[in-house]
């Protein structure tokens, strides 16, 4: 019994292992709860995210249709060369948030490209496509990072639990109950000696 | 070297039966990739086109398709009597070179290198500019604008002080449309009376269907400070007016009807949302309007007419059939595109 090697039989220890198991046991309701708000908040973000990707795939196909159609209409340098108009790249800023202690990137949209040329109506057309997408990916890949992470998180957490309530806390209890016992059987053994003691005494008056 | 009509018109007669034909646009729009698209191609009066090496395939195939065009209207153009060759020196060049000089407008606004603006360029000789290097090299746009002094694009330099203001580059290119607009207006003019029937039905025509396409552009709330009179310099049958309702009406489909069949049946793909069909549309009109013009006279300007618009269309097709190739698009998706000659 290797566990039990270093182990006290003493009543400060035992005093010392049930305070330990018993914030264990705290921890463990917690992280319970933490696991059940984490697959909950996972569950809806699922459903949430096979909804808007589902809508951005066909948005992104209209969107790349249009495109295509452009270059077959314009030629690809005539493309490239409008396309250079663009004024300002997409600039971004990726902040931390967090939901139940789990970290995941807000992205922050500084600013949106701006085209400042008379563009061709079929690239005009693509351009507003993509424009109107451009926020959905961003948020779609927020909202990816996110659900990635606390499936992460959710998998930690049950690893977590699963080893508290199979390895930890029944280590603990065995801990207890032998230290338990092994006071028992000493306060027993105390009992008999003192009763022996008393026994000798008595006779020893008589 | 100008020589009379009837030598061109039969150089012009010759030269068509170079073009592709039916089959081979259809072939080469089924290939599978870009590979078995220059395979095909090499079948052909191209032969075989080497793009290895270039870093853009659907660019290279682009600059070599515009090339043969420009060498195939280089043939006709230059030999065409005086008033038809001016005309046609307009159409074309002037064309060509309003988009070269947007080109490098844009490039440097972007900031583009003057090497990288250069390579953008329709591969023509410089019109009504002395040089395009030398534009190109500009250090600024509005350098490179200013260089437009003492050039039929003088008007362009009015514009800078607009540019500088909303920092933007669309009053220099709507000025541009404006001085190629008029210049055509004033070139067809020239054109003999009985010339000038198949050009008004494919310029006027091609001019109304752009404008309309811009008036949508405005509909679906594109950015202009330009009045309607700067945005659409050149109006035909589809009036100022009409282009007005255009941007206002809230029945479209009511406003469209009323232009007349020849246009709703072009502008129909609008309903749809499919605008790049309108100009596939635009060229398949282009080419009923010179074929039935070339079975009409076949001895006369109509086939030079024939000729330069087929040549184009088979180059809008293989630089679309190209890229499209190049990016793994498919052949039916493509097919809605291109515009496949009549058998001949």
């Amino acid at each position: 019994m290797s566990m039990m090697s270093g182990v006290r039989p003493t009543k400060g220890y035992l005093m010392d292992m049930k305070r330990r198991i018993g914030f264990i046991e705290r921890g463990c309701e917690f992280l319970k709860l933490k696991r059940d708000h984490l697959a909950k908040e996972l569950t809806a973000s699922i459903d949430i995210l096979k909804g808007r990707r589902s809508l951005l795939l066909n948005n992104l196909k209209e969107a790349y249709d249009a495109l295509t159609a452009a270059y077959i209409s314009l030629g690809p340098t005539e493309v490239e060369s409008q396309a250079s108009s663009v004024k300002s790249a997409l600039k971004l800023e990726v902040l931390p948030m967090s939901v139940m202690g789990v970290r995941y990137p807000y992205v922050k949209i500084l600013s949106k490209p701006q085209v400042t040329a008379e563009l061709d109506i079929t690239l005009a057309h693509a351009s507003g496509k993509v424009y109107e997408i451009l926020e959905a990916i961003i948020q779609l890949a927020e909202f990816e990072a996110r659900a990635e992470r606390i499936a992460d998180e959710l998998g930690k957490t049950n690893r977590k639990v699963n080893a508290l309530e199979n390895t930890v806390i029944p280590s603990y209890r065995q801990v207890i109950k032998f230290i338990e016992s092994k006071l028992e059987e000493e306060s027993l053994e105390e009992l008999v000696r003192m009763k022996r003691i008393g026994g000798a005494l008595a006779s020893r008056r008589e | 070297m100008k020589l009379g009509l009837s030598y061109v018109v039969i150089r012009t007669h010759a030269l068509i039966a170079n073009l592709l034909s039916q089959a081979q646009t259809q072939r080469l729009a089924e290939s599978k990739d870009v590979e078995e698209f220059l395979e095909r191609l090499a079948e052909t009066p191209y032969g075989r086109i080497t793009v290895e090496g270039a870093s853009m395939v659907p660019i290279a195939l682009e600059r070599v398709f515009y090339e043969k065009f420009l060498e195939r209207i280089l043939k006709i153009v230059d030999l065409t009597p005086q008033k038809i060759g001016a005309f046609l020196q307009t159409y074309y060049y002037l064309r060509f070179e309003t988009l070269n000089l947007k080109r490098i407008i844009r490039g440097k606004f972007s900031g583009l290198p003057s090497e990288k603006i250069l390579e953008s360029l329709v591969p023509i000789n410089p019109y009504l500019v002395p040089s395009y290097k030398e534009l190109a090299d500009s250090a600024s746009v509005g350098e490179a604008v200013n260089r437009l002094k003492g050039t039929p694009y003088s008007e362009v330099i009015t514009k800078l002080k607009l540019y500088e203001q909303y920092e933007a580059i669309w009053p220099l290119e709507l000025i541009l449309n404006h001085v190629f607009a008029n210049a055509i207006f004033e070139a067809v003019k020239t054109l003999p009376e009985r010339d000038r029937r198949i050009v008004y039905n494919i310029v006027e025509y091609e001019a109304d269907i752009e404008n309309f396409l811009v008036a949508m552009k405005q509909r679906q709330g594109s950015k202009s400070g330009a009045n309607l009179e700067e945005m659409f310099p050149a109006t035909y049958r589809i009036s100022l007016e009409k282009l007005r309702e255009v941007i206002e009406t809230k029945d479209l489909k009511k406003v469209i009807d009323g232009l007349g069949e020849s246009y709703a049946k072009v502008l129909s793909p609008i309903y749809t949302g499919d605008v790049a069909m309108i100009r596939t549309g635009l060229r398949r009109h282009k080419y009923e309007t010179v074929t039935s013009g070339k079975a009409t006279n076949a001895f006369g300007f109509n086939v030079i007419m024939a000729y330069l618009v087929y040549s184009e269309i088979e180059k809008d097709n293989l630089v679309g059939v190209g890229w499209g190739k190049a990016q793994g698009i498919s052949s039916q998706e493509l097919m809605k595109y291109v515009v496949i000659p009549r058998p001949s």
